[in-house]
């Protein structure tokens, strides 16, 4: 009786899942409190110094979602919460391209870590998706001239057929829960991949690295 | 009218229009990342060289 029940309980997608989730990172390295020497430099701040902006992109944008879209206008709290969104989201991408930056002079794809570059481009690009249509729903004349000017930009590369940046109402839909969604899972993935691989040492360490 | 007055400075540079303060924000991203490079990690000096391995873990 025992063996049966032993194969239910392999077979059983919650099994399979917990596995996978296991998998994923090395055990010890999903939270590592010690990190190689190499680490130990400025420019492996720029991407948790990111992930940190990104928290507080998404806190605010909460709290702003809960004023409404207009809440911003009208009262000093609104206004505050605004630009805390605003410039929070400024240091987001300012870090991000520093670590981009950081990233491709040492050749951070070195070492099976194709795909985690990859998730890095994706997630930049889909954030510039997210910030822009952030700057749409502005409800002032500054979302109006962005979003009459982004009309032609979007018609002329084709794909002004799917959604329509003069519609305030979707894009608003389309910046608090299409795009942060994005955004979120692939970055989730990218830490993960970051995690699973290990950081990328320095290109004087590459020879080791192969080595090893 | 009062808009236009306060849209701010703008540099151009034969095909390139760009204004005075996303140009300072990039020069000031360039130094930050320039620091980053040169400055010395607190704490550097006293951690013991070790390497992670963690794709050795994986087949």
């Amino acid at each position: 009786m025992s063996a049966p029940a032993s194969d239910a309980r392999e077979r059983s997608w919650t099994s399979a899942v917990r596995d996978h989730v296991a998998g994923l990172v090395p055990e010890g390295q999903a939270l590592p409190d010690r990190q190689p020497a190499y680490v130990s430099s400025w420019i492996y701040v720029f991407g948790v110094a990111t992930l940190a902006a990104l928290v507080v992109v998404v806190g605010s944008g909460v709290v702003l979602a809960m004023g409404g879209a207009a809440w911003w206008h009208t009262s000093g709290l609104g206004h505050f919460v605004n630009s805390v969104h605003l410039w929070s989201v400024e240091l987001f991408f300012a870090a991000m391209v520093v670590h981009l930056w950081g990233k491709f002079w040492m050749a951070a794809w070195r070492g099976n870590r194709g795909l985690t570059w990859v998730t890095g481009v994706v997630s930049f690009i889909t954030s510039i998706g997210a910030a822009f249509t952030g700057y749409l729903v502005q409800s002032n004349f500054d979302s109006q001239w962005i979003s009459g000017e982004a009309k032609d930009g979007i018609n002329s590369i084709g794909v002004g057929g799917f959604f329509n940046v003069l519609n305030t109402g979707q894009m608003l839909l389309w910046h608090v829960t299409l795009l942060p969604i994005g955004v979120g899972i692939i970055a989730v993935m990218h830490v993960i991949l970051v995690r699973r691989h290990g950081v990328v040492p320095p290109l004087d360490d590459e020879a080791e690295e192969v080595a090893r | 009218m009062g808009i236009a007055f306060t849209a701010g400075k703008y540099i151009h540079w034969g095909v390139v229009s760009i204004s005075l303060t996303n140009f300072l924000i990039i020069v000031g991203m360039i130094v930050i990342f320039a620091l980053a490079l040169v400055l010395p990690f607190p704490g550097a000096h006293q951690q013991q060289p070790q390497q992670h391995k963690p794709d050795e873990d994986e087949s």
